[in-house]
């Protein structure tokens, strides 16, 4: 118990350098607006850095993976104790694990967002929700922290599948939220006509919303998925596949929203800035799906 | 999508400049209605605002936790709007309608168009088309257009497109398409809530839910399914730490006189017969039988404790020196008494008062049944006995809880479960491009006016673009000129 606990504390202060990085680097000295080519916006972004900014970028980015290399350690050394102690070993069984996983699955997906657009600036709101998803976690209570054996009820194979899924599209979620707010900022920036270097590093507005929408394609999905592999565990541990508790209630919630977002997509007007707005909302209906159901409302999934 | 061109382009057939309401005017704004984005979007969020009143209303209460909580005028609001049982209202059932019916429109109206761009897709365009496109780029190359032709198509066929020519004089037009599947997948996702909703109520109205309280040892009749069930037995495992790791009935299923199947449920591990499950739902202590009891009996002069005896449910035990014989009759955790019936019950299932009927022979002379009482030892008194009995502790009996449960519509209710995930998954990672060339004849070579498209992934499409235009100058022998997007 206590190693893994070392190492989710060790993820949590990675993840804050990390972020600090991240957030240097966008203030780092650069050129000030240089414009990259036409139809090369997505690709260069390390030509707009200067040396200062170019050297944080890569720090920044080997404290995330190597955070992340931790964060995956510090999962793996739980499943083994719960193994010992329990004899299962989901390293998301309880609410801290969940969102340590949570944290380490944003992480993931920002690494290998990183790896193939190559824009660093997403960093600082992108990490920043894995950061804080992990400082959250390190919050809660020791007894909330520690590996329990798990009730009856979740003492299943189900666990491991339909748990991963889930908090994996959360994860997608939060990725869309992030790359939201980063819209918001940048919208502003521009309509202020700020020439702030803070805002070169930033891709281009159609980008942000691009790479955001994508995020929820991929969640949408995944909870899809999740909701119904719950439904499946239902059936097999309760005798009904839908029992309208408040967390299946709930995702199904967050999946209609996000079903709304999607086919809004192709209607003309909701790009941009209300789809931003919208994905952060959702986000924040995610994590009352996460957090707030668990703690405000009573239901047979109020387990942590 | 985007304001793009499409190749399921608005069927806006011309309309009659009458402004009369005719059959057909209607049933065209009809489906216009049902087949409505706006519709869908609407339904979704309506739903889901819809869907948060259960979660913050318990619901199927009794009446008088309402009350206490909420207040009686708001109890009688909640009950004409439906908020204590939400999810099986008219109105939300009706919502729930009206999504199928919208998709189902949808699909209708929507799907013949990407059905036909499966099958044929339009080749010929005009470079005007061509040069509007939002990915668009133009490459001049020193080669005969058949040549040329000939390299592009290869290109994209081994790119996994699917690619159509057309030869006119003076110019080739190449079309090359891939990921259409996309779209299926979008409509396998529209038909798919129908399926699920028609599973479910074929479930609701084919399939039984019951709980079922069994004991020990007792064989119970399951009239639905024409059989017995016996529980043979029921026991709970512990972890290291005390806490319940999982508790277990082993069951038996006699049909027609025989025993056919034993299988021991664990939560998470049900028993399927005849398509019946039987599920480990929980367990508690029965309200009215013990294991045993612990008895002690008294001299009544002294008030001294003269002997304890430990009680089988319901089985005579002697105590020869007192010269006593005593049994259990019955138990019953919350003591009540019906005087009309003269009988008494369990006002609960808690062990709030528990008492239990003890049969005293005395000397084969004084022969009485009196209740006993675990927290009032003094009430009954057996007038012409020596003795006084007092309970001072027992054993209850577990029962488990079997959720009984057979569902019909399950296996439909899956199968739109499996066409919603794969078809929101087929449509999420699988995007729909389309990319048009026109190879016209210029000065030296040829020039390639290429333009494309995609419904979504802009900045994917956007890249694998910028590829095949550098891909396209690369074919060229000599010096080129290329005007990006
Ligand atoms: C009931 C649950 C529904 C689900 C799970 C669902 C799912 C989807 C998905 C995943 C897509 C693909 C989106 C994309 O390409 O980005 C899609 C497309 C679409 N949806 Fe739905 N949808 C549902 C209901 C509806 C309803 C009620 C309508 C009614 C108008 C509708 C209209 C459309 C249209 C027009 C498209 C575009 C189809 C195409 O690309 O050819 N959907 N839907």
């Amino acid at each position: 118990m206590v190693r893994s606990l070392f190492l989710f504390d060790m993820t949590f202060w990675l993840y804050l350098a990390a972020l600090t990085l991240y957030i240097a680097y966008l203030f780092a000295r650069r050129p000030v607006m240089t414009l990259a080519p036409a139809g090369h916006s997505a690709d260069n972004f390390d030509e707009r850095d200067g040396a200062w900014a170019t050297q944080l970028g890569q720090i920044a980015t080997l404290i995330t993976v190597f955070g992340w290399l931790v964060n995956t350690g510090a999962l793996f050394t739980r499943a083994f104790e719960r193994m010992q102690t329990s004899g299962t070993f989901a390293p998301w069984s309880n609410q801290f694990e969940a969102m340590a996983y949570v944290s380490w699955a944003i992480i993931l997906g920002y690494v290998l967002l990183e790896l193939r657009y190559k824009i660093k600036a997403i960093g600082a709101f992108v990490v920043g929700i894995g950061f804080i998803a992990m400082g959250a976690a390190s919050l809660l209570p020791y007894r909330y922290q520690t590996a329990e054996p798990l009730v009856p009820a979740l003492n299943s194979y189900w666990i491991y599948i339909h748990v991963s899924i889930t908090l994996t599209s959360y994860a997608a979620f939060a990725m869309a939220g992030g790359l939201g707010v980063m819209y918001l900022f940048k919208e502003r920036a521009e309509r202020r006509g700020s020439t702030s270097r803070f805002y070169a590093a930033f891709p281009d507005l159609e980008t942000i919303d691009e790479l955001g929408y994508k995020a929820i394609t991929i969640g949408f999905p995944l909870l899809a998925f999740g909701i119904i592999l719950g439904a499946m565990w239902a059936n097999y541990a309760w005798g009904g596949y839908w029992s309208w508790d408040p967390k299946e209630t709930w995702s199904l919630i967050v999946w209609l929203i996000y079903g709304a977002y999607i086919h809004a997509r192709m209607t003309r007007g909701w790009e941009g800035h209300r789809a931003a707005i919208y994905a952060v909302f959702g986000f924040l209906m995610v994590i009352f799906c996460f957090w707030g159901v668990n703690f405000l409302l009573s239901g047979l999934h109020a387990y942590a | 999508m985007n304001g793009q061109p499409d190749a399921i382009p608005e069927q806006k057939s011309p309309r009659s400049s009458t402004p009369g309401l005719g059959w057909e005017e209607f049933s065209r704004e009809l489906v216009e209605f049902f087949a409505s984005i706006k519709l869908a979007m609407f339904l979704f969020l309506f739903i889901a605002i819809t869907a948060t009143i259960g979660t913050v209303i318990q619901q199927n209460e009794r009446p008088e936790s309402y009350i206490q909580e909420y207040g009686e005028s708001t109890y009688r609001w909640f009950l004409r709007l439906g908020f204590i049982d939400v999810y099986h209202t008219w109105w939300f059932t009706s919502l729930l309608g009206l999504l199928c019916v919208n998709s189902l429109t949808c699909f209708y109206k929507r799907f013949p168009g990407v059905w036909r761009s499966m099958k044929q897709d339009r080749v010929s365009v005009s470079l005007d088309f061509v040069k509007g496109m939002k990915q668009q780029a133009e490459v001049s190359i020193a080669n005969s257009k058949e040549v040329v032709a000939q390299q592009l198509a290869q290109h994209f066929i081994e790119k996994g497109y699917k690619v159509l020519a057309k030869n006119d004089p003076g110019e080739v037009t190449l079309y090359a398409t891939k990921g259409v599947l996309g779209r299926v997948g979008a409509h396998m996702a529209h038909l798919s809530a129908t399926v699920i909703i028609i599973g479910g109520l074929i479930g609701t109205y084919y399939g039984f839910q019951e709980f079922g309280v069994c004991l020990e040892g007792q064989t119970y009749h399951i009239p639905r399914g024409n059989f017995d069930l016996k529980v043979d037995k029921f026991w709970i495992d512990y972890h290291e730490n005390g806490s319940v790791k999982s508790y277990n009935s082993t069951l038996t299923v006699i049909d027609g006189g025989q025993s056919v199947v034993t299988k021991t449920i664990s939560v998470n591990d049900p028993l399927v017969y005849k398509g019946i499950w039987f599920y480990q739902s929980s367990y508690g202590d029965s309200w009215d039988q013990i294991e045993v009891a612990r008895i002690n009996i008294k001299d009544k002069e002294t008030d001294k404790v003269l002997k304890t005896v430990d009680l089988e449910w319901q089985k005579e035990q002697a105590v020869p020196e007192l010269d006593l014989k005593l049994s259990i009759t019955d138990f019953v955790a919350d003591f009540a008494f019906n005087s009309t019936e003269k009988k008494v019950f369990s006002k609960t299932v808690e062990h709030a008062n528990p008492a239990i009927r003890l049969a005293v022979n005395e000397r084969s002379t004084v022969q009485s049944t009196p209740w006993i009482f675990y927290q009032f030892p003094d009430l009954f008194d057996i007038k012409e006995s020596k003795y006084q009995f007092e309970l001072v502790g027992y054993k209850p009996k577990k029962f488990t809880g079997l959720q009984i449960a057979k569902n019909p519509g399950i296996n439909i209710v899956w199968t739109g479960s499996t066409m919603i995930v794969v078809g929101i998954t087929l449509s999420s990672f699988i995007f729909h491009r389309r990319i048009w060339m026109k190879i016209l004849p210029a000065p030296e070579g040829v020039t390639v006016y290429i333009g494309g498209t995609t419904h979504k992934s802009q900045i994917d499409f956007q890249r694998e673009f910028r590829k095949l235009t550098e891909k396209l100058q690369s074919l060229s022998a000599s010096p080129s000129r290329i005007s990006g997007a």
